[in-house]
């Protein structure tokens, strides 16, 4: 219901720069991610956002106003943690109209206003419970309803699905884009998990070093990630950086994979001559136990099942490793590795990377 | 190395100062381990699994049972006189030696040749990428790389039994898939005989052989992840393993005139849909009245076009989310009041709000008996 914008944030805690010059435009709806690793600044970032911390500099604005100076409730902001919050002598219905019975709005409506929000969040059958006697999965559910219940303009959200087991979380990934579309609240979701991101956000921040380094819908971070940080942390397993020097020969880019000479297709990225990182994705290697033309040959040191799909740690004849990933019923998944294997790379999506910088060469 | 036998091992801790007697932390439970294999004792905070590990050491006194490393039973040895190498969580690096010496102790102690030992240390220092910590000291070191180095002080030693506590906990996620294969590798190319404990399943399927699967301290299933995957001895093991979780239902069996059907409900026991199961002998166990749980794997559920071999016909769900993750599709479907995972790792074309077919095939059919939890039936046969 309002647009977010962060104007050039910057936020120190002693000698230490923790958010440099963040800038970001959020419209009004959206839900956008901030994602990074452990320590990046992302909870900092929500609590200059919310109005819990004073910024260093720069600025806050929602709905094209300044709201320095103002506090959370003022500013139109609701927050959900990890840890839920909850006030633990009162019933689930009650925790949810807490913010409703705060701005004195009468019984009927808090009471309309409540069971649309639980419905929404299938707690409805739980509302006369005490948060002791729900799982954490309920109270995070609660913690949610309690937050959107006010229609807040802007709903931060600190990587709320941490605590809650495997089950809802997986429930909650995908029940959440639609209970945050019906209230029409601008979301801002800080999460670790790539996948959650990709599943959550219609727009990804990602957070390196106290600013963003890409901000884009997830499925452009996946596939062009701006430079090799980004691209290790948006994937599971992580991409695959081999060393590379592409030339110039028979009329295409050739260059060296372990040992074989491979034809890159036809994208010309500037890179003839010049010390790159080939960044192959798990999933676009192909794996075969018989020998077939331009595959390479390789050995198949371990198998792991992980989830619906297989990992393999491949070893070159140089000693290159790679991880390729197949699906769940591939011929090798019962395998014990130590036997030879041949594998075909999908290099529609390989991407390359300055060995130096690490940044993504684009056409 | 040598194979693990555990007897109808029990462990009851002291009473306490009221003298009311403790309840069983680990109840009587057999493992039959081989020679050179990895296994995982997987389970909640509390489930007896670390107690089970610690007997194994001998940290723990045993309360009952026998342990055997090959055919010597060690329920007397003190863990010294086990030959068994560890990384606990507990088991401290030590702080006046570098990670180099460290790592070097145990086999510099069993008078391993300086030449040989070198040698060993500079090729686990690879496999856990701290070659360039050897020359520091553990206080200087993160959660991760400190427990990098006690797995290499572990795994660099020459012994019958290899035991792991957590071993990756605190790994830094972007080195967990090259470092767990790396292990994986190197315990498999010299049989190492090793036992880990894990809370976390994605890291028990991914590593072991075999995996025990506790709760309560009573042992659940002993099988290969796969096995626990496609014929899960009861509910909590099912639930338990794979990411997503299972789906589960309520369900009946009609066993009409000799074509029996499993009538799915939600939770206002209206029918959300049935599944034509094959004859046979086995549903003549089952009372008409019985109560059962339904469970269906995410990845065993197709949705799309029609589908042969589908024990559904017609079910309709609505599309709730699609995502693609890069590697695979995650959908949420609304069937009735029933909320559905499917994953397939093709790119689904399946907009939100969208009424698409789900199929369910046999061998994605696992049927319960929803009072005990055990397991009745598996459509993959076993």
């Amino acid at each position: 219901m309002s647009t977010l914008k962060l104007a050039q944030l910057s936020k120190r805690f002693g000698e230490n720069p923790i958010l440099r010059s963040v800038s970001l435009e959020i419209r009004s709806g959206e839900c956008l991610v901030v994602f990074g690793p452990s320590g990046c600044g992302k909870t900092t970032l929500l609590r200059l956002i919310a109005g819990i911390l004073e910024s260093d500099g720069g600025d806050v604005l929602i709905g094209g106003e300044s709201v320095a100076g103002h506090g959370p409730q003022s500013r139109g902001v609701a927050m959900a943690f990890q840890n839920f919050a909850l006030y633990p002598h009162l019933s689930a219905f009650e925790n949810i109209a807490s913010p409703l019975r705060a701005r004195g709005i009468d019984a009927q409506t808090i009471a309309a206003k409540v069971h649309e929000v639980a419905q929404l969040l299938r707690i409805d059958a739980v509302l006369e419970h005490l948060p002791r006697q729900l799982s954490n999965g309920q109270k995070q559910r609660t913690s949610l309803a309690r937050s959107l219940v006010h229609a807040p303009a802007v709903l931060l959200l600190d990587d709320p699905l941490r605590n809650v087991d495997a089950k809802v979380r997986y429930e909650m990934r995908l029940e959440l884009p639609r209970v945050f579309r019906r209230f029409g609240t601008t979301v801002i979701y800080v999460t670790q998990d790539y996948k959650e991101a990709m599943a959550l956000g219609d727009r990804v921040g990602v957070l390196l070093d106290g600013c963003f380094r890409q901000i884009d819908v997830p499925a452009r971070v996946y596939r062009e990630p701006v430079d090799t940080r980004v691209a290790n942390l948006f994937g599971d397993p992580p991409i695959n950086l081999v060393p590379a020097r592409p030339q110039p020969r028979d009329g295409a880019l050739r260059t060296d994979l372990a040992g074989h000479d491979i034809a890159l297709p036809d994208t010309v990225w500037g890179v003839a001559g010049r010390e790159c990182l080939m960044g192959i994705r798990a999933e676009d290697i192909a794996l075969y136990t018989e020998a077939r033309p331009g595959a390479i040959a390789l050995q198949l040191e371990a198998v792991m099942p992980f989830n619906v799909r297989n990992v393999m740690l491949l070893r070159c004849a140089d000693g290159t490793e790679l991880l390729a990933s197949t699906p769940d019923d591939h011929v090798l998944r019962g395998a014990r590795g130590q036997q030879r294997v041949w594998a075909e790379i999908d290099w529609r999506h390989t991407l390359m990377f300055d060995r130096q910088s690490g940044a993504r060469l684009a056409a | 190395m040598a194979s693990l036998t555990l007897d109808h091992v029990s462990k009851r801790y002291a009473a306490g100062k009221r003298g009311i007697s403790e309840p069983l932390a680990v109840n009587d439970v057999n493992l039959a381990i081989r020679d050179g294999e990895i296994v995982g004792l997987l389970g909640s905070s509390g489930c007896g699994k670390t107690s089970t590990l610690r007997m194994i050491a001998g940290f723990e006194d045993i309360t009952t049972g026998t342990i055997r490393i090959g055919e010597r039973v060690i329920n007397g040895l003190k863990a010294a006189e086990r030959n068994v190498a560890m990384a606990f969580e507990g088991y401290a690096l030590y702080p006046p030696l570098t990670v180099g010496e460290n790592v070097a102790f145990g086999l510099l102690r069993h008078k391993v040749p300086r030449d040989e030992t070198r040698k060993r240390v500079a090729r686990i220092g690879q496999l856990l990428d701290i070659e360039n910590l050897m020359d520091l000291y553990p206080p200087l070191l993160s959660g991760g790389q400190q427990q990098r180095v006690s797995l290499a002080r572990a795994l660099v030693r020459d012994a019958d039994l290899y035991l792991l506590d957590e071993p990756m906990s605190q790994l830094e996620p972007q080195l967990r898939a090259k470092l767990r294969a790396r292990i994986k590798e190197h315990l498999i190319e010299r049989s190492m005989t090793s036992v880990f404990v894990t809370h976390d399943q994605t890291e028990a399927v991914a590593l072991a052989d075999r995996i025990a699967v506790m709760s309560d301290g009573v042992l659940q299933q002993f099988g290969s992840p796969d096995d626990l995957k496609e014929r899960p001895a009861n509910l909590f093991v099912a639930g338990f393993i794979g990411e997503p979780p299972m789906n589960i239902f309520d369900a009946t069996l009609d066993i009409g005139d000799g074509a029996p059907r499993l009538r799915v409900s939600g939770t206002d026991a209206d029918d959300l849909f049935s599944l034509a199961l094959p004859a046979s002998a086995r549903w003549a166990g089952f009372a008409a009245a019985q109560k059962l749980k339904l469970g269906l794997r995410p990845h065993r559920i197709r949705v799309g076009d029609a589908s042969a071999g589908s024990l559904t016909q017609g079910v309709q769900a609505t599309v709730v989310s699609n995502h693609w993750l890069g590697d695979q599709s995650h959908l949420g479907l609304a069937l009735g009041d029933a909320f559905v995972i499917v994953v397939t790792d093709r790119d689904i074309d399946a907009p939100r709000d969208a009424r698409i077919a789900v199929h369910v095939p046999l061998e994605a059919v696992h049927v319960f008996n929803a009072a005990s939890g055990l397991a009745l039936f598996h459509g993959t046969g076993g």
